[in-house]
């Protein structure tokens, strides 16, 4: 067969400029979510168990039936902490009609805050992003849902608090690794050192966290009263056997949400015992949320991953926030049932979620158009060789602390961008 | 066949200097700029905004970064927080009111004045050592970037960078940034294209294959490795201040990490070193090879309907994308603009193989 040149320009030309599809994902009655998640970088199993919990609740939510006819659909995908694949995932569900991005990181979610707010599709920031963020008047379309650093920060020194009766005089220290992420929670530590007059102290390791040796003896000579450490994925590990190698007394010692029993496993389940975390959502599989799963998901081999993992921390972290994205759902629904299903619709649901404790999972959320984090409430839970125990009832403390620096900085935002 | 030489006859030397004398060259570079200059409007906004702007803008920080390693033959591991410091730099200027056509000459004598200091151990070290010192910089410049709160942004560090106008036209929306994007990697491209050609290119060539041979035939290395360092830099800081602009729109320390500098450098040497269509290549299969891998196993599964963990199938494409690059190097230590030249040499004289040189 003869090609001259002409047609293997055009034909070229042809075959560049034709667009290739994409294969067609949409179909009709379909809510869609995006959550574009780092399986393989830097939080790994944390964001594995996490997503296995939000496709579980999702899948029992679709079996039952969804909505009004309508099923939702969760876009899984890897974006391995980076942002360019996390723009490119973000630019795709703009075009296909997502209505919500769960990107599970703070760098991503921070990147990513000008596209969401431009763009009009929620992005939720479960237990991470900005902490200034759950001021809805400047970001519109940025919803934490969940209790944000600060909140966290200020309900673990209540816990000490009521512990010690008066923390006046004492030495609280925050081992935590130097990145924006660790240094978000110091502003809260250092107004509420004024407000009861302990003292604070900030002992910064370099990321990633793998070698801390050099900042413990430092921890260990500062003779503290409580100590909260604050890392994410590998840092927790390493920060726990420091502190054993040191000598430091677990049962004073705390830290954030990110802390699960497989944290636990790799340091030593006895090793461990007494260490302290916050928590937004009740651990096991005693919740009705998580036996209506096994028994209907599960059970059914429908589960999203290995069946072991039900119950632990992050996967209940990962059903608590399908559940409140879902109820967020409905309540768009009861607001609007005839749509149009976009951003701003689920937007008016997200805002609007009443008292929703997820049959007891969760402390109750209400989130209004001014206060997306929902109210900030949340436990301190105590690890007893097997799993944590509750050593507190649901609750949040010094709010208007929080609140004041959640307003500072979102006014700054609103003023110059920041 | 196509490239096809006969009957081109030059009867000026400007003619016979010219970048590309056939015309198979010239019609194949004239429809990929024409492809580019109508994909706004011809190609699905997805793929201009997700794809074919980060791929301008990394190619062109591959360019600048070819420049210093196969044009001079310096490594340098740092060329990140070279653009951090453009993007940063600019993003303050234009926050400060400062008109960004001229925020982005600032921004990139900024990083040129920066990187030129880290660029003076090229002066005494060579090779892995150099590669060393290049690393300081990078940390050094994250530290510095992330511990000054007036740099980064405060507590939260991130700026988000205000709405410009280049040339009186705002840049918002998906095309504006596009152009924006796609003429700084013109120019960029352009200059790389020539510099080879010029007195400053052949000093850097001859630094490369030998610096002390260099300064014995009376090429001042001082100079040249200083220039080097500058010339890069500048780009570098340019590319960082259209990047931030055009692209990330939000900056924080995060976007410039070591990570950012080790994906240029294996663009450089996947794509090849020295070689400017290589730069484009290198880019092009860092940058989407894992977001392409991730679909089509993700369609993969989907299609025959296999339930296979979300933990292997996000990591069978970066166990696929690793595979891929030993492959293409395995198979072309010269890159990947050395595949497509051994392709071009071939169709030269194909039929007539026993002519080949």
């Amino acid at each position: 067969m003869h090609i001259d040149r002409r047609t293997f320009l055009a034909g070229g030309s042809a075959l560049l400029i034709g667009q290739v599809p994409l294969p067609a994902r949409a179909q009709d009655k379909l809510i869609k979510f995006g959550a574009p998640q780092d399986f393989t970088k830097v939080y790994t199993f944390v964001t594995a168990e996490y997503s296995q919990g939000q496709r579980d609740y999702i899948t029992l939510f679709n079996e039952r039936g969804g909505i009004k006819g309508f099923k939702v659909h969760l876009d899984v995908i890897d974006h391995g902490n980076d942002l360019p694949r996390a723009i490119e995932a973000f630019e795709r569900y703009k075009r296909e009609g997502y209505v919500l991005v769960d990107p599970l990181s703070t760098p991503m979610a921070r990147g990513l805050v000008t596209r969401a707010l431009e763009d009009k599709i929620n992005m939720v920031t479960t237990l991470s992003g900005r902490s200034d963020a759950a001021d809805g008047t400047a970001f519109p379309y940025v919803m934490p849902l969940s209790p944000n650093y600060w909140s966290q920060a200020a309900l673990i020194i209540d816990f000490f608090q009521k512990q010690d009766k008066d923390l006046k005089g004492k030495k609280i220290v925050l081992v935590h690794i130097d990145t924006p992420f660790g240094r978000e929670p110091i502003p809260i530590y250092q107004a509420l050192a004024q407000k009861l007059g302990y003292e604070f102290q900030a002992f910064p390791y370099t990321p990633p966290g793998n070698d801390q040796s050099a900042i413990w003896p430092q921890v260990r000579r500062a003779r503290p009263d409580w100590v909260i450490f604050w890392g994410a994925g590998v840092g927790q590990t390493v920060a726990l056997n420091e502190a054993i190698r040191n000598g430091l007394p677990l049962d004073r010692m705390s830290s954030s949400v990110w802390l699960s029993e497989s944290d636990m496993e790799v340091v030593g389940k006895d090793a461990t015992k007494g260490v302290l975390k916050f928590e937004a959502a009740a651990g096991g599989r005693e919740p009705k949320v998580i036996q209506d799963i096994l028994k209907e998901v599960v059970a059914k081999g429908k589960g999203a991953g290995p069946e072991g993992k039900v119950g632990t921390s992050y996967y209940n972290i990962g059903v608590m926030m399908g559940a409140i994205q879902i109820e967020g759902l409905r309540k768009a629904f009861e607001k609007a049932p005839d749509g149009p299903y976009t951003g701003p619709w689920l937007n008016e649901g997200l805002r609007s979620i009443t008292n929703f404790t997820a049959d007891g999972l969760l402390p109750p959320i209400t989130t209004t158009k001014q206060d997306h984090q929902g109210g900030g409430r949340g436990r301190i839970a105590r690890w007893d060789g097997s799993k944590f125990v509750a050593q507190s009832d649901w609750g949040s403390a010094y709010e208007d602390v929080v609140w004041a620096e959640i307003r500072k900085y979102s006014e700054e935002f609103k003023k110059s961008g920041k | 066949m196509l490239y096809r030489q006969a009957g081109i006859r030059h009867r000026r030397y400007a003619a016979e200097r010219q970048l590309w004398p056939l015309t198979f060259d010239r019609m194949l570079v004239g429809a990929v700029a024409l492809f580019l200059l109508a994909a706004p409007f011809t190609l699905d906004r997805l793929y201009v905004s997700g794809y074919l702007l980060p791929w301008l803008l990394w190619s062109s920080a591959a360019l600048g970064l070819n420049l210093l390693m196969g044009g001079a033959g310096q490594i340098h591991l740092g060329y990140g927080a070279v653009m951090a410091i453009g993007a940063y730099s600019s993003v303050h200027l234009v926050r400060n009111g400062v008109p960004f056509e001229l925020a982005l000459i600032l921004s990139g004598s900024m990083s040129a004045a920066l990187g030129i200091i880290f660029g003076a151990a090229a002066l005494r070290v060579k090779g892995l050592y150099l590669a060393m010192s290049t690393l300081a910089m990078q940390y050094i410049v994250d530290f510095t970037i992330s511990h000054a709160p007036g740099i980064s942004g405060g507590t939260q560090a991130s700026l988000q960078v205000p709405r410009v106008s280049v040339l009186g036209i705002p840049v918002t929306g998906e095309v504006a940034p596009y152009y924006v994007a796609l003429a700084l990697c013109a120019i960029v491209t352009l200059f790389m294209l020539n510099v080879g050609r010029t007195s400053f290119g052949r000093a850097l060539a001859a630094i490369r294959e030998k610096d002390y041979a260099a300064e014995i035939i009376g090429v001042s290395t001082f100079k040249y490795k200083l220039l080097a360092f500058w010339t890069s830099s500048f780009i570098g800081g340019a590319v960082g201040a259209v990047l931030a602009v055009c692209y990330l729109r939000i900056v924080t320390p995060d976007q410039f990490h070591l990570d950012l500098s080790i994906q240029l450098v294996a663009m450089v040497i996947v794509g090849g070193l020295g070689s400017v269509l290589g730069s484009f290549f290198g880019a092009a299969l860092i940058l989407f090879a894992p977001i392409f891998f991730n679909h089509a196993i993700g369609m993969l599964a989907a299609g025959l309907g296999l339930s296979i963990s979300t933990d292997l199938r996000s990591h069978i494409p970066l166990m696929l994308y690793g595979g891929l690059i030993i492959l293409f190097l395995l198979v072309e230590p010269l890159g990947l603009a050395k595949m497509y030249d051994n392709v071009r040499k071939y169709f030269l004289v194909w039929p007539f193989r026993h002519v080949r040189k």
